[in-house]
């Protein structure tokens, strides 16, 4: 078991750094997509490689921070029906989500998108637009993000697990008492001391 | 049996997968792999019903494709971007800013301080998509306000809560764009067609504060005069408006005469709006007194959200950015305001990225899941059974159009806009087409709908903000020294109701005057004949309706060349928002195009951004 908490933690990690350092590529894509606009009006001028980049970096971020998504527990649940059963509860349904909602599907994606990337790999595949980007490094994100959360998916069923046999503590509560979005706005600002200002 | 369920597989399929999402687990991830387990059963039924069942194994090689295509899909590009501007300018303190000047502004009035907090929820709205950020930002300001001076504290929330949530409806909304993609109609249009709605919607906010100010005045107290503290001087205010419009109207009918329509308008909308800050900039500077202080900060603090309503929606609507684009020169204006305000640091940056990307990708799985559900659910002829179900609804369009309106209304205080555009908005196309409904009108129609779905008790999200910025404890108020009782749950809910109300009735009068939405396209026939004739040639003649071609509210013809597998893109510029033609256009090809040797589902032509165009190279 430690072995292989060992090894969640590690894949925690791991996830948590590719979503930070992907969170900037959304930067990115706003100086291209705003600098798009305005070359395009001031020169008359414009590069399907800078427009294509834009959807580039927006697949790359969500495709390579859907595991550090889930490992936040940021995916969306329905959770009137279950918000009032116990904790323990809540950890089973978890642990059976993980297992039998989760890796099916991203098993199954992973073993599709395999062919799919490789063939567009070893093909050079390229943008039908005239002066288009390559892509397959965008099918291979593809299968990156699909592999990520297989390796985050292992992470959670681990980390369930011991959370029901009381091994570890959970760390992230599983119930949100606020949609996420709030969540992150009270932790960004400094909503405590600006509610005792006023 | 077996045979039972497999000619009756698609509401089964429907009812199951929906009861697994109640399980608790992400949705995403449900509907998935619903979606696929239904796939199996279908395959090994579809001997029993081969009429209905239209399945085989192959076809699942079709979904890293259709992955693919939600990944360079241009139109929903514009959620990141939105989002990350609405956090960004939650921390530059734009709202309070405002409230702080407009609320002294109406304050001394009766009712005054709840239009201006919905005066400020509509500015707020037309600058960014993003509900939680408004409903935040004006609790914080507006409410201990309005407590302290006895407004009614379920007048207080429910306006709060319901200006919060004009940001879905004005645009550039979340909502308009989310719709706009799964219609497979152009962002532009969308928007175009929002504007008179939306401002009816905050119209009738208004009228329901005047109105409580004239038979419930006491709900809406007036403000002392002392709480204004930039003094009065509304005078000088009115005059310098009156002014401003009258440049504005000068400019527009003598010296920009010759331009076209938008420009013409936006060059001189901002020479009044310059002319009006730099009267105000001048008098402060020099201390010239020619205008009162209050006239003063009102005009300043109007600057930076006109301008970034200029930097957005002007963009748009002058055909010089894409909707995204026009998203990310909003984010960048957002980003370069909270500079200049000092407001940005590096950790805020991180953390509004961290969260954006998030959002980003729950919103996106959440669509991939609702494509894997919908590769099985189509192919079992699912989306001819919700036909069939809502074209025999009795009164036709009003029928579909009411009961449409009903249940989005029942999932709306469950579910959240997401999921509702995602899994159920894409069944409604093909009804609403042999319905004859224009699918932006439907489009405004579920874009309400979603509004007030951020407003029902009990998961409204706005609700959710209200609820964790106002104050549960009674405290002790700072300024008259007075005991503030804390705001209950149910105050906040009851307070919601009148504006619920507010939101069916807007809903009533887009139906029965459908007018509101559908001069869309007859701004068209006024500004834009010559266009009409030069595109006509390239449409193949197959239009009876060519008058959409040259629509203001699309960047006319400028992104055209740039657009990757541009034919398909919902939401992008150029012939693409033509009426009727699209659909047709999308699902013919999807059939030569298709992967599998088996039969393909007509339902692969999935409405808008599915993109079949863009299969044929790739699989082989």
């Amino acid at each position: 078991m430690t072995i292989l908490l060992r090894m969640s933690s590690w894949i925690d990690a791991v996830n948590a750094f590719i979503g930070k350092s992907v969170s900037w590529l959304i930067l990115f894509a706003v100086m291209i997509s705003a600098g798009n606009a305005v070359i395009r009006k001031v020169y008359d001028t414009s590069s399907n490689a800078w427009l294509e980049m834009q959807w580039y970096l927006y697949g790359a971020v969500f495709m390579l921070a859907a595991a550090y998504t889930l490992q936040r527990n940021e995916h969306v649940r329905i959770d009137v029906a279950v918000s009032g059963l116990s904790k323990r509860t809540r950890d089973w349904i978890d642990l059976f989500g993980h297992i039998f909602l989760l890796m099916p599907f991203v098993i199954l994606m992973i073993w599709l998108c395999w062919p799919y990337a490789m063939n567009s790999w070893r093909s050079g595949e390229v943008s039908v637009n005239a002066g288009g980007l390559v892509l397959w490094p965008a099918k291979i994100l593809l299968l990156a993000g699909f592999i990520l959360l297989f390796a985050q998916g292992v992470s959670e069923i681990i980390k369930r697990w011991a959370i029901i046999k009381g091994i570890i503590e959970d760390d992230i509560t599983t119930q949100h008492a606020l949609p996420p979005i709030i969540e992150e706005l009270e932790s960004a600002a400094d909503l405590e001391t600006r509610m005792k200002h006023k | 049996m077996i045979e039972f369920i497999a000619h009756y597989l698609a509401p089964i399929m429907f009812t199951i997968v929906m009861g697994m999402l109640l399980i608790g687990y992400p949705i995403a991830f449900t509907l998935a792999t619903g979606g696929l387990v239904f796939f199996f059963i279908g395959v090994e039924l579809s001997i029993f019903a081969p009429e209905e069942i239209r399945l085989s194994y192959p076809l699942i090689q079709a979904l890293p494709n259709r992955t693919f295509d939600i990944m360079r899909n241009d139109t929903l590009l514009a959620i990141p971007f939105f989002t990350f501007m609405g956090l960004i300018l939650e921390r530059s303190r734009i709202a309070e800013d405002l409230l702080d000047t407009i609320g002294q502004l109406f304050g001394p009035m009766r009712g005054g301080l709840g239009l201006a907090v919905i005066v400020v929820g509509a500015l707020l709205g037309a600058t960014t998509g993003v509900v939680a950020a408004s409903v935040i930002a004006m609790g914080l300001i507006s409410l201990p306000i309005m407590l302290r001076y006895g407004y009614d504290r379920t007048v207080a929330t429910g306006t709060i809560a319901a200006s919060g949530t004009l940001a879905q409806i004005v645009p550039p909304s979340l909502v308009l764009i989310v719709m706009a993609d799964q219609l497979g109609r152009s962002v532009g249009d969308m928007y175009t067609a929002a504007l008179l709605p939306a401002l009816m919607i905050i119209a009738l906010y208004a009228s329901y504060i005047m109105l409580l100010a004239v038979f419930s005045p006491k709900s809406v107290p007036a403000l002392p005069p002392e709480t204004r503290t930039l003094g009065g001087g509304v005078t000088s205010l009115v005059v310098l408006l009156a002014l401003a419009i009258g440049i504005h109207y000068g400019a527009y009918n003598f010296l920009f005469a010759d331009w076209t329509y938008e420009w013409r308008f936006v060059a001189s909308a901002s020479t009044a709006t310059a002319f009006a800050l730099a009267v105000s900039l001048s008098n402060r500077a020099l201390k010239l007194g020619v205008i009162s202080r209050l006239t003063e900060q009102v005009v300043i603090v109007l600057i930076p959200p006109l301008a970034l309503i200029f930097l957005v929606l002007g963009t748009i609507f002058l055909g010089i950015a894409t909707p995204t684009e026009g998203g990310a020169m909003g984010a960048a204006g957002a980003i370069i305001l909270a500079i200049m305000k000092n407001r940005l640091s590096l950790s805020l940056l991180k953390q509004a990225l961290d969260s954006t990307t998030k959002l980003t990708s729950f919103v996106m799985f959440i669509l991939i899941g609702a494509r894997v559900f919908g590769l099985t659910f189509y192919g079992i002829n699912g989306h001819i059974w919700i036909e069939e179900l809502l074209t025999a609804l009795p009164g036709g369009e009003y029928g579909f159009l009411t009961v449409v309106t009903i249940i989005v209304f029942i999932l709306g205080c469950f579910l959240d806009f997401f999921e509702i555009a995602f899994i159920v908005v894409p069944l409604l196309v093909a009804p609403a087409e042999t319905l004859g409904i224009d699918l932006v009108f439907l489009g405004i129609i579920l874009g309400i709908n979603l509004q007030t779905s951020f407003l029902t008790p009990p998961f409204g999200f706005a609700l959710f903000y209200i609820r964790s910025i106002a104050p549960q404890e009674a405290w002790d108020d700072e300024v008259t020294g007075e005991r503030i009782e804390g705001v209950r749950t149910g105050e906040i809910y009851r307070g919601v109701l009148p504006y619920i109300g507010i939101q069916v009735l807007a809903i009533a009068i887009v139906i029965i005057f459908p007018g509101l939405v559908m001069h869309y396209k007859g701004d068209v026939q006024n500004f834009n004949l010559d266009d009409v004739q030069i595109n006509l040639p390239s449409l193949g003649g197959q239009n009876s309706d060519g008058s959409a071609i040259g629509l203001p509210g699309q960047p006319g013809g400028l992104g055209i060349p740039a657009q990757p597998g541009g034919l398909g893109l919902p939401g992008q510029p150029g012939g693409l928002g033509l009426p009727g033609g699209l659909n047709l256009n999308n699902t013919a090809p999807a059939v030569p195009g298709a992967t599998a040797p088996a039969p393909q589902p007509s339902g692969l032509g999935l409405p808008g951004p599915l993109n079949l165009n863009n299969t044929p190279p790739v699989i082989q």
